[in-house]
Formats: structure tokens, C-alpha cells, sequence
């Protein structure tokens, strides 16, 4: 057994110099840009989702495309934890091999962040969806996330409006209720309530974020009780409601789905120019990683909370969707502009919403 | 019958001779399980190696990954951190904890897929106790480890009782129970004032299973306490199985069943004492991770894996105490170099190819041993006709 083992760390040791060898010559010594590492969970880049704007940002700023991603492995790169217990050994392992940027996405990270950032004082981070780190070489990335959902019902409104639809109901489902997703809910409502003050509003939380039967389900049973719109704020669990949106237009019903994050109209397509996606909310993570970037190149980086605002084009609505048409499009960005000048304040808790007046009371949403 | 038709071939018998020489060293391999693992394992790497180079990446970064995560050594950057065994040591932990959960009731014959629920027993338990047994050092950690065994223990052993009671089959009830086990935890858990949906409040530093030495040792790693009771646990595997009464009884259960019932063995005890130490294995994963690997209390959101992980350990390592141990460190050196491979470019899904291919060789190990037994029955009969023929040759002559 010993000379089996013996054999294999000799093969090992033998394998790696021979092909490290050849290795350090080719390799660029000089940087000419900084260098940047993703972690992610154990989805990766693929989720569609959160990854996947983060890395956007990444390649944006370095002028890559997501087919051509010409500088990965020299400026660039992302590393998957397949555990949770991985979090921590990886986020160290990063700041070992001296990345001038380590960016992580989501609140499952704060933790183990909180943890590694203080033993590499010298190390930058971005972390993205959290505020709450007391790092100085921590910046923090936030989103309006109730602004750009105020938008999109202000656009599913205005379009049951102009459809003249008598007495629509509006829907909106969540992934597993906690104060972000409260902050789209609350945008949706107050959104839709600005036009139609007396439209009803339901709601519903898949209480997971990767099941899209119960999502699909939960919009039938809507659908068919005359919901007009659902937005789901659900990850992956919202692709059922758009799933279902789709089969009851092709079917002329008049439905709509509407999708967050990312711009779902693509998704929402039933026929070739027709989507079930209305609008979708968009949540553009790849400006906090981009900003990130150029803040640590040009030596402006602080470990500070950042809001991503609609201002700052952090948050939006997608007016992709020709169904939206001129008229609605114009009103919606009207909105917008008036949340950029203060005059609209949409509230993102659901206590102090309520406390307002502002959102009914029979509401799931959950503040901490 | 085949034989003759060999011997009758000729001059033909004697090329196939010379070729049959090459595959003699393949013969070293099948002389035991424990080397015929080492085959399979080298096997799945060399096909990685052929994988990487098909995606034309450059294999060397694997290999330089796989020797930092062993030594620590970064060949790429000339810099050593230790820290890289450390924590290659603590993934390796609940490795080798949950391949012995599914060895030990193996070797009774029994099929446990029910780890990764033992195993979320065990961390919820060792959660609870971490954040409501008074917070007294050192005795609330063992009092928290302790009882994570005990109650994975009887979530093992529930399957052993359906099964010798009512002869259910332990593979539907422990997946059926796995599931069981996720949600009752996710539910339990978000029950703990303080508690989101996605942890609980930080658990008290007297209830964790840190080692002050060995993180100075490894130079701040993650290993902990942890490994020891790993350590100590493929030790009481062995000893359990090979020195006791109950190991024999449960090893004579798990070759002949009804043979053992002959033998006055009681098979039906067997089956809730070997899921019930099974469990308690993979309950002791759950506590470590818990406690050796996050400040906080977590609601899972889906499963860590490590149960249905150790399937493929308990595999690889033939069943038996040493072996899982050596397996365990295997699959933990895998999933530790995993981020060090993707950092040198290779893609991440090559870790899982290879333990994949690991497994499926290791499945493939009868075959493989029929097909050596097969070639040397060749070989002898072409011995022997060649002995025959210059015996026969040396009388002509004469």
C-alpha cells in the first residue's frame, strides 16, 4: 500500500513541475488592469439570477462579452462553493492569491465575510444586497428595490386602465418572506394603488425560491379568480407564474406576468412577438459590481454603503414589451422622474407603509 | 471446452502470451479490495486528466491544485500556507463520518441512504443544545455532540425497527425520511426566537468545537475538535466490526441472512443495531459541521450533500473503518481542491467527474477483477500448451 501512495504524490509532484514549468514563462508578469474574483454559491454563474449580474458587471467593465470572455484568468475569474462550509475557506483563499477586488453576492455571504475581511485589512470586498458589515475594507451595495417595483405597478395599472378592465385584482408572489423581499411587495402595491386606489391587492410566499409548481398553481388559482397582473419577487420559483401567464394568453385570456431582476420579456415569449411579461423590474447588480471595479482602479474605493437608486440607474422597469405601448411608457418614466426629484417617496417597510396608510392590511409581507 | 479451442489455435497463442505479460501488473491490483480502490481512484483521475486536455485546458493546473490542497504548497505563486491541509483535514471530517454511517450498515447487509437525514438531525440537535443547554466550556459541547449522536441514533434506528418489524425496505424509508428530517429542521429551527429564514442567533462560543492549536497549528484554518472524534470513530468502526460480538453477528447478518437466523444470530436486532450506529455516525457529521463550521445556527435551504457523499466514500472504501477514512480524505481532498482548480481555470465540474467516475469504477470492480481472472485462465492455458508442445517437440528431438 505504502509504495502505492509513495507513487502517486511522486506522480503528483512530477505532473505539476512539468506543466508549471512551461507555465511561468508564458504567464503575464505585468497587470496591466486590476484583477477581480466572484464567489458565488453553489449555483455559479448560470443562475440566471444574481451570479450572473454580478459577472455581467465583470465583464462589462473589462469590455468582455458573456461569449467572449477574452481576459478571464488573467483579470478576471469566479469560484464556486459547493458547501457552505466552503464560504469562509474560499473567501480566504481569494485573499491569499491578492486580488484587488473580491466580490460576493447576497446576504448568505455576511457572515463569513464579517468574519475573513478583518484579517486582511488590506484586502477590498463588495458585497451586494447587504449594509449591515462594519468593515473599512468592506463596500456594501444596496438596492431601491421598492422604486423600480413601484414602477412596474405603476405600468400593470395603468394597463388595466387602458384595457378598461372592471375591478382588476393584483398579485404578487414572493420567494421565502424577509425585509428585501418586503421592499418589492411594498414598491408593487403602493404602485398600483397611486393609479387605482381601490384595486385589491393579493398576495402569496412560495417560502422557497426554486420551486415554480407552486408558483404556477398559486397564478392559476389567481388568474382564474380575475387577477389582472402577478409580479413575483421568487428567483426561480416566479418562472411558474410567467409559465402560466403565457399558457392562458395563448389561450386570450388577458393575463400578465411580470418579471424582476433581470429583463423576463424573452422569457414571457408565446408567440414570436408576443410576451406574457408586461414589464419586468429591473435590478441592474451589474452597476454595483462595475462601480465596484472602477472605484478600486482609481483608488476611490471606501468601505461604505452604497444605494443604488433609480437615479443612479440602479433600479428600472423594462419597457421592452410593445404591448406597454407609447402613452404608458411615458406616463411610467413621468413616475420616474418624479422619484428621482423626491416628489414620489416610495416606503420600503411594511410597518411604516402601514402605519402611512399606504398598503391594506391583510399583507404577508414580514419586516425581519 | 475453451480451453481446446485455444490450445488448438497455435501459432497464434504465443503473440497473445507475450501481450498478456503487459497486463501482468494489472494482477497486483486485483490481489485485494484495498488495491483495487487505488486502481480505481488512479483511473479516475487519469480519465479527468483526459477530460481536461479534451476541453483543452492544461491538466497540470489540476495536479498543482490537488498537491496544494494536500501540502499546501502553491507551486503557481512559490508561496506555502498551511492552512490548505487544514482545512482539506476539517472537509474531510463529515466525509468520513457519513461514509462510515453508510458502511457500517452495509456490512449488516443493510442499503442506508438515509445519512443526509441523520446527519440534519444530528445538526439541528447539536444546534438546539448549542443555544439552550447552559453555556458551561467544554461540558456543553460534549453534552451537544453526544446528544446529536444519540438522536440521529434514533432516527437511524426507527429504520432498522420498520424494517425487522414490518420488513419495510430501508432504502424508500430512509429517502422518504431524509425529507422528513430537512423540513421538520427548516420548521423547528425558524421556531427559535430570533431565528429568519435563514439562521439563528449566533451560538455561544462554549458550544463550538474550535481548537485553539490546531487553528494556530494550520495557521487559521477551519479545522477543529472535529477530526478527532473522525479519528476516533473509524477506530470504534474497526473495533466494533472486527473485535465484538455484535460485529459479528451484524458482518455474519449482512453475508447470509438466513444463514445467520440459522445460527441462532437475531438478524432483526441486527437490522436497529447497525441503522442505529449508523445514524449515530452520520449524526456526529452533523454536530461537527455544525459546531466546528458556522458561529450561527442555519435554516437549511436545501441539502449539504455530505450523506448522499458518503455513499460513494463507504464505496470507495470498501466498508471497512481504514478504508473509509482513507476515502473520506480522498473525496475531502476533491472537494478542497475543487476552488483551487477553478482559480488555475479548470472548470469546477471536473471534481465532481471525477469522483463520479470513482464511484462508477469502484462499480464496475467485479467486473474488472473477472475480466483479470478471465485473461490469466488464458494465460495459463497458453502455458500449458506451450510446456505441452515442447515437451512434445523435446521427444521428437530425443
Amino acid at each position: 500500500m505504502k509504495y502505492f501512495f509513495r507513487a502517486i504524490v511522486v506522480a503528483l509532484v512530477v505532473f505539476t513541475i512539468a506543466s508549471c514549468g512551461g507555465k511561468s514563462k508564458t504567464a503575464p508578469a505585468v497587470k496591466q488592469d486590476v484583477t477581480v474574483r466572484l464567489l458565488t454559491d453553489a449555483t455559479g454563474i448560470d443562475d440566471k439570477s444574481f451570479n450572473a449580474a454580478g459577472w455581467r458587471g465583470i465583464l462589462a467593465y473589462y469590455g468582455d462579452t458573456w461569449e467572449n470572455q477574452s481576459k478571464k484568468g488573467t483579470n478576471y475569474d469566479w469560484v464556486t462553493a459547493q458547501t457552505q462550509d466552503m464560504y469562509i475557506p474560499n473567501l480566504k483563499q481569494a485573499s491569499d492569491e491578492k486580488y484587488d477586488l473580491i466580490i460576493v453576492t447576497g446576504f448568505t455571504w455576511a457572515d463569513a465575510l464579517g468574519e475573513v475581511a478583518p484579517l486582511y485589512p488590506d484586502q477590498k470586498y463588495l458585497i451586494v444586497d447587504v449594509d449591515w458589515l462594519d468593515a473599512p475594507n468592506v463596500m456594501q451595495a444596496t438596492f431601491s428595490e421598492h422604486e423600480g417595483s413601484y414602477l412596474v405597478g405603476v405600468a400593470a395599472a395603468l394597463k388595466a386602465k387602458a384595457e378598461g378592465v372592471a375591478a382588476p385584482k393584483f398579485g404578487f408572489i414572493g420567494g421565502v418572506p424577509g425585509p428585501v423581499i418586503t421592499k418589492f411587495e411594498m414598491g408593487w402595491v403602493q404602485g398600483i394603488l397611486s393609479v387605482l386606489p381601490d384595486a385589491q391587492v393579493v398576495d402569496y410566499y412560495a417560502n422557497d425560491w426554486g420551486k415554480p409548481d407552486l408558483a404556477k398553481a398559486q397564478a392559476k388559482n389567481w388568474y382564474d379568480s380575475g387577477v389582472y397582473a402577478i409580479f413575483s419577487a421568487a428567483g426561480g420559483t416566479g418562472n411558474g407564474t410567467i409559465a402560466q401567464a403565457k399558457e392562458y394568453r395563448l389561450r386570450g385570456k388577458g393575463v400578465w406576468a411580470v418579471g424582476v431582476d433581470s429583463d423576463q420579456y424573452e422569457d414571457g415569449l408565446y408567440t414570436d412577438t408576443q410576451s406574457a411579461v408586461l414589464t419586468s423590474m429591473i435590478k441592474r447588480v451589474e452597476s454595483s459590481t462595475e462601480y465596484a471595479l472602477q472605484a478600486a482602479k482609481d483608488g476611490a474605493f471606501k468601505g461604505e454603503v452604497i444605494t443604488f437608486d433609480t437615479a443612479s440607474d440602479g433600479v428600472g422597469f423594462s419597457d421592452r414589451n410593445p404591448a406597454l405601448g407609447p402613452d404608458i411608457v411615458s406616463q411610467v418614466n413621468k413616475v420616474r422622474q418624479e422619484i428621482i426629484d423626491g416628489t414620489v417617496v416610495v416606503v420600503a417597510g411594511y410597518a411604516e407603509a402601514l402605519a402611512k396608510g399606504l398598503v391594506p392590511a391583510n399583507l404577508q409581507a414580514s419586516d425581519k | 471446452m475453451a480451453r481446446i479451442d485455444r490450445a488448438a489455435r497455435g501459432p497464434d497463442s504465443a503473440v497473445r502470451s507475450r501481450s498478456l505479460d503487459a497486463f501482468h501488473f494489472l494482477d497486483i491490483f486485483a490481489a485485494s479490495d484495498a488495491r483495487m480502490s487505488v486502481l480505481v481512484v488512479l483511473l479516475g483521475f487519469l480519465a479527468g486528466t483526459l477530460i481536461i486536455l479534451a476541453v483543452g485546458r492544461n491538466p497540470g493546473g489540476m495536479f498543482a491544485a490537488l498537491l496544494q490542497a494536500m501540502t499546501g504548497w502553491d507551486l503557481t505563486r512559490g508561496v506555502w500556507n498551511i492552512r490548505y491541509v487544514g482545512e482539506w483535514l476539517a472537509i474531510s471530517t463529515p466525509l468520513i463520518l457519513t461514509g462510515l454511517s453508510m458502511g457500517f450498515a452495509a456490512r449488516a447487509g443493510l442499503f442506508n441512504i438515509g445519512a443526509e437525514g441523520q446527519y440534519i438531525v444530528g445538526l439541528t440537535i447539536a444546534q438546539f443544545a448549542a443555544l439552550y443547554l447552559p453555556q458551561i466550556p467544554v461540558v456543553q459541547v460534549v453534552l451537544a455532540v453526544a446528544l446529536a449522536a444519540a438522536g440521529a441514533a434514533v432516527w437511524g434506528g426507527i429504520v432498522g425497527w420498520l424494517k425487522a418489524r414490518f420488513n419495510a425496505s430501508e432504502v424508500v424509508a430512509t429517502i422518504m425520511l431524509n425529507y422528513i428530517a430537512f423540513f421538520l429542521s427548516r420548521w423547528v429551527t425558524m421556531a427559535i426566537p430570533g431565528a429568519n429564514t435563514y439562521k439563528t442567533p449566533n451560538l455561544p462560543q462554549s458550544a463550538q468545537l474550535d481548537a485553539g492549536f490546531l487553528q494556530r497549528l494550520t495557521n487559521g484554518s477551519n479545522l477543529n475538535y472535529g477530526f478527532f472524534i473522525a479519528i476516533a470513530s473509524v477506530i470504534a468502526f474497526w473495533w466494533i466490526m472486527e473485535h465484538t460480538r455484535t460485529g459479528f453477528a451484524l458482518r455474519a447478518t449482512g453475508m447470509n441472512r438466513d444463514a445467520a437466523l440459522a445460527s441462532g444470530i437475531k438478524a432483526e436486532r441486527s437490522a436497529v443495531t447497525s441503522m442505529a450506529i449508523a445514524g449515530a455516525f452520520a449524526g456526529l457529521a452533523g454536530a461537527i459541521v455544525a459546531l466546528g463550521s458556522f458561529g450561527y445556527g442555519r435554516v437549511l435551504s436545501g441539502f449539504d450533500n455530505y450523506g448522499f457523499n458518503g455513499i460513494a466514500v463507504a464505496l470507495v472504501g470498501n466498508s471497512t473503518g481504514f478504508g473509509v477514512g482513507i476515502a473520506g480524505l480522498l473525496f475531502g481532498l476533491l472537494a478542497s481542491a475543487q476552488p483551487l482548480m477553478q482559480s488555475r481555470g479548470i472548470p469546477k465540474e471536473i471534481t465532481l467527474i471525477i469522483s463520479g467516475l470513482v464511484v462508477v469504477f469502484v462499480s464496475l470492480r467485479a467486473g474488472f477483477r473477472m475480466l483479470l481472472a478471465w485473461r490469466r485462465r488464458a494465460a495459463l492455458a497458453v502455458m500449458a500448451t506451450k510446456a505441452e508442445s515442447e515437451t512434445v517437440q523435446g521427444e521428437i528431438d530425443a
